[in-house]
């Protein structure tokens, strides 16, 4: 029984480990049995793994069984998800929704999007699997690269989402190209999991037939399941495209939503758990319905091509470039395709604000578009259009250069340092001369006129 | 000489050629798939009991990178695995996009093969351009690229131990597979306390808990740690966005260097922590049960291919990869039942094929002629060799008799090898020979490791080259291969430093696109070992490119030989050494086996499990198939 709030507002919390379902040997025996169950089991040491199961899980709320899996049973086969999670039992509940799973499929993917996400930093993707983010639900993420259990356990979760039977709103994204598998033959271009009944390979693909019109939401991840991508390129034999191609125009979630599209190769990992962050807030009636763009990109992160926030782009402004790979100025005569391409990893980094791919040092080739790879191929080759533009700009630019050098070389004196600086790192005279020296006391003048003082 | 198998033989002067009189050198004698045969016919098939056996497919397995799944066959009577096969699950079609592009798209579009490695496939692929265009970085670039590899395994390791096979001996697992192991681990108290500072093995196993224990969150956090040290180098992770041909686009700079460093003093105590924690763990487990050493047990066949160049030696070029290939930090090798037979690349090249016969790809070598008889050098090589392969995909449907995996075959010298983090320690343990340094040191029988003072004081730690090659000792050698990458890393720093002293800032070399006929190949490794990309190329197109990634080889299926792939030959054999009955078995000594390889299938395989049937399981990287 749960003992109320402690001294300090916190609750301490002793509960029976469950309330239903029967006793801990009976439900094993029942509902529980592992992959291996056969009917004709012994059940050697029940006793003692009853007592073991009471002490080993103590604090587990009480839960209902779905479909006859209890996901706080130990007893249940291998880690029937997260089992070793506690419910929260919060009195303060901040909006209607408690949990939410995330069914994360994948296609003709490299996980790259994965290891991307759990690299965030903006929720961390573990606080939203704890549920410990004040006003967001519970995620309870179905995901071969996390989940405990195996083979057919994992699958169950599948077929309950497929049925209804989850306790909750599933969410379903999608990571890799579509591949067609009706092209494959009498086999497969991604298998995942059998059916139960008849032993027959199930396709990823087909997993998304089944669970699409049931979702909350699709979330593409990544360009290969938003645009298509490397296995959709030139060379693609198995017809891969991306999620919104194969779906079709028409497609709505249950809840009413197109497919939402978070680009990139691999994405910022703090894009999509904004995102999904965002939404969340959205469906717990605490935040606005995040805006997205014509292709159903987060609006805010995509709006803008990623050169405007470039921390190079200072460089473009005065007419500057890169001539040899390491060099610290603006990349474009070297292939960057930054002033064209929508993307944030200029401002936001790539993890936690670390790294990106100008601001290290690499050109942008364009992975968050709809183009890529094709369209900016050869990757190293330099665009034809981007001298012209660079031309331009090392015009004005130059021209800007050199009469902001000229203020900036007098900003670096005091009034002080009339005619030379005292800094023994100085050669010789560092100030402005000669004709230099008139223009900047006119200047000065004329900067200062409308001062009262004057 | 090193090669048992294929006719090839070596001259006084160390040159390979095919044995005179063998009129086909590598014509294959098929036999028969080896796998479990219950007796079915024939005297005594009914007098005998039945035999317990149950079949079990895995599908997907979990806790790897990418798409596996196996089937296995599991003697209850006996409590053993006695038959699997190994399944990769995906096809995506990499090597066939790679054809017709320019050579240097091949950096950034095999990064992406693989989105667990990505970096490696984009070091390989630059070394493999730079090999054929014929240039070599700078050696600040090449210190860069070795730091920016230590970087990705620290990802890497703290991915595998805490997150992926950790759990497996968590509290919250073995609770239900053998809890009289955590009644034992409660009073057992935990020698590395000292260090990792949990007072019993419980307490251990209580922090593996997945997605609540104190190391599997921390393990979290430490891949974010060290992908902040790759991306500090290599710009971006997963898929850097730094890395040209002719060395990096980085921008180098003080800071990079500042903030590289400042992290590498977290690591040596995170290493420390976790050397202790998994000392513990497998210790607690061999002793309490020595069945433990057999579970994913299989012959001592090693094949690396060594990873973080010697700057001053490193030339980019085929004819001396030997000589550059022997002064890496870890040492490229094979090792045939325990022996280092040779540390020479090309000798690795020379002997290494990949059959399809079971995989859903046609026999290239049944259409047209074989490419190349020779390697650049003049060495034998075999038409199953890469430079000779062509990728045909011809999916069709599962059938263990015949084909049951996108993964193809890789043997070397018509062997099982197996590859991983540990093959690498165990061949530059073998080897003997590191440079005079103060924090690394081979010995022959194992590797002395000092890890710098941070937190936690300086520490030495030992690895002994383990007696057999099992799930624990897999585990407990990446842990240790914490201490080998980090001291490897401050050896790599501070030659960085030494260039950056002496004013070497540059990063890359500049370089034109050839026009004519080019072969080449990178040697590299992934955090789970071996790694080669194998490229032809000609009027500035790429004509072939072929990728074989560590779980290419791992989670191999059966050979036309009748050999097994690794994985499957780790699973046979493996005992249930679960104390539940046989209805509750979960398998998990099974899944302990196969995710101790540290599977990574996104470019591999996949592999199924069904309730109740005995399937074949395969694990495989997502960089494996293609």
């Amino acid at each position: 029984m749960s003992e109320g709030r402690g001294a300090r507002g916190q609750r301490t919390r002793r509960e029976p480990l469950r309330a239903s379902g029967g006793t801990p040997a009976e439900s094993s025996k029942s509902a529980h049995a592992g992959p291996m169950a056969r009917s004709a089991g012994t059940q050697p040491a029940a006793d003692e793994l009853g007592a073991w199961k009471a002490e080993l899980t103590p604090g587990l709320g009480t839960v209902d069984l779905i479909d006859g899996y209890d996901p706080y049973d130990p007893f249940s086969p291998i880690g029937i998800r997260s089992q070793v999670l506690e419910e929260p039992d919060d009195t303060l509940q901040i909006g209607p929704l408690k949990k939410i799973y995330l069914i994360w499929m994948v296609g003709a993917s490299c996980d790259g999007c994965t290891v991307a996400v759990s690299g965030g930093t903006h929720p961390r993707v573990e606080h939203l699997l704890a549920g410990i983010i004040p006003g967001l639900p519970r995620v309870e993420l179905i995901h071969t690269v996390v989940s405990t259990e195996s083979g057919p356990e994992w699958v169950h979760n599948l077929f309950m989402a497929e049925r209804g039977e989850l306790d909750a709103p599933y969410v379903i994204t999608w990571e890799g190209s579509i591949m067609d598998e009706s092209v494959a033959g009498d086999g497969y271009w991604m298998g995942l999991g059998d059916d139960p009944q008849t032993g027959r390979q199930i396709t990823s693909l087909e997993w998304l037939d089944r669970l699409a019109p049931g979702a909350a939401a699709v979330i593409a991840i990544g360009t290969c399941a938003t645009w298509g991508g490397i296995p959709a390129s030139k060379g693609n034999v198995t017809n891969a495209m991306g999620t919104m191609d194969y779906l079709g125009k028409d497609y709505r979630s249950a809840f009413g939503v197109p497919v939402v599209n978070v680009p990139g190769c691999a994405p910022i990992g703090d894009n999509y758990l904004e995102t999904a962050a965002a939404t969340l807030l959205f469906l717990n009636g605490l935040g606005p319905l995040p805006e997205f763009d014509e292709l159903g990109r987060p609006a805010w992160l995509f709006g803008e091509t990623v050169h405007r926030h470039c921390p190079r782009a200072g460089y473009y402004e005065e007419g500057v470039f890169a001539e040899e790979y390491g060099d610290h100025e603006c990349l474009v005569e070297l292939g960057c395709w930054g002033p064209v391409v929508q993307c944030n990893i200029a401002e936001r980094g790539q993890i936690d604000g670390h790294g990106g791919c100008m601001n290290m040092g690499g050109i942008c080739i364009g992975c968050t578009m709809p183009g890529f790879p094709d369209k900016f191929s050869p990757i190293y080759e330099v665009p034809p259009g981007s001298y012209l533009s660079s031309n331009t700009s090392r015009v004005a630019g130059g021209f800007i250069r050199r009469m902001r050098n000229i203020s900036r070389i007098d900003k670096n004196m005091t009034p002080r340092w009339d005619k030379d600086t005292p800094s023994g790192w100085a050669r010789s005279r560092t100030g402005p001369k000669g004709a230099l020296k008139q223009v900047h006391k006119f200047y000065a003048k004329y900067q200062h006129s409308h001062e009262s003082y004057n | 000489m090193c090669f048992k198998n294929l006719p090839i033989d070596f001259d006084a002067n160390g040159k390979a050629t095919l044995r005179d009189g063998v009129a086909d050198p590598y014509a294959i004698t098929a036999a028969k798939p080896k796998g479990y045969v219950r007796r079915q016919e024939g005297p005594g098939a009914q007098l005998a009991a039945p035999p317990k056996l149950r079949d079990w497919s895995i599908d997907p397995v979990t806790r790897v990178a990418g798409a596996l799944a196996v089937h296995t066959t599991l003697d209850l009577e006996n409590r053993k695995a006695v038959d699997a096969y190994s399944r990769a699950m995906l096809f995506r079609g990499y090597e066939i996009i790679l054809q017709g592009r320019d050579p240097r798209d091949a950096i950034d579009i095999s990064s992406r093969a693989c989105g667990v490695c990505g970096g490696v496939h984009a070091t390989v692929a630059s070394l493999n351009i730079e090999q054929a265009f014929g240039v070599c970085p700078p050696p600040l670039g090449l210190a860069v690229r070795n730091l920016g590899e230590v970087g990705e395994m620290f990802y890497d390791h703290p991915l595998h131990l805490g997150l992926l096979a950790g759990p497996d001996y968590s509290t919250s697992l073995v609770s239900v597979t053998n809890p009289e192991l955590v009644k034992r681990a409660e009073k057992t108290p935990a020698p590395g306390y000292e260090v990792h500072g949990f007072r019993t093995i419980k307490d251990i196993m209580d922090a593996m808990n997945p997605l609540t224990g104190k190391i599997y969150l921390e393990s979290l956090e430490y891949t974010r740690i060290g992908r902040v040290m790759c991306m500090l180098m290599y710009g971006k992770y997963p898929h850097p966005s730094t890395l040209v041909p002719g060395g990096l686009s980085t921008t180098i700079t003080t800071s990079s260097f500042n903030e590289y460093y400042t992290q590498l003093g977290k690591i040596f105590d995170y290493t420390k922590v976790m050397i202790a924690t998994w000392d513990d763990i497998a210790d607690f487990f061999l002793e309490a049960n020595p069945a433990y050493e057999e579970v994913g047990k299989r012959p001592i066949n090693l094949i690396q291919t060594g990873i973080w160049d010697d700057t001053d030696v490193y030339d980019a070029t085929y004819a001396n990869c030997n000589e550059w290939g022997n002064r890496r930090w870890a040492k490229p090798g094979i090792i045939i039942d325990g022996k280092l037979v040779t540390t020479n690349l090309t000798d690795i090249n020379m002997g290494y094929e990949e059959f399809v016969d079971h995989s859903f790809y046609d026999d290239w070598t049944r259409s047209g002629s074989q490419r190349f008889a020779t390697d650049p050098n003049g060495n034998p090589i075999s038409p199953y060799n890469p430079w000779n392969k062509e990728t045909i995909p011809r999916p069709t449907a599962t059938n263990f008799k015949e084909k049951y995996t996108w993964d193809t075959a890789p043997r070397w010298d018509r062997k099982t090898v197996e590859t991983g983090t540990y093959g690498r320690m165990w061949t530059t343990a073998l080897a003997g020979q590191t440079p005079e340094n103060p924090f690394l040191e081979a010995t022959g029988d194992g590797l002395r490791m000092v890890l710098p003072r941070h937190h936690l004081p300086e520490t030495e730690v030992f690895w002994k080259v383990p007696r057999s090659i099992n799930a624990l000792e897999r585990n407990r050698a990446r842990a240790y291969a914490m201490a080998f990458t980090s001291t490897i890393g401050m050896n790599c720093l501070l030659k960085a430093f030494e260039y950056w002293r002496r004013g070497e800032t540059k990063v890359s070399t500049p370089f034109k696109v050839p026009k004519d006929e080019r072969v080449s190949v990178g040697f590299w490794e992934a955090s789970r070992g071996f790694l080669v990309h194998h490229l032809h190329m000609d009027k500035g197109k790429l004509l072939n490119y072929q990728i074989t990634t560590p779980s290419t080889l791992n989670a191999a299926p059966r050979d036309p030989f009748g050999g097994m792939g690794p994985y499957e030959e780790a699973v046979v054999g493996t005992p249930i050494l679960e104390s539940v009955s046989d209805d509750e078995v979960k398998g998990i000594d099974i899944l302990r086996a196969i995710r101790s390889f540290d599977p990574c299938m996104p470019c591999t395989t996949h592999m199924d499990t069904g309730k109740g049937t005995i399937v074949r399981e395969v694990n495989s990287c997502g960089c494996t198939l293609e």
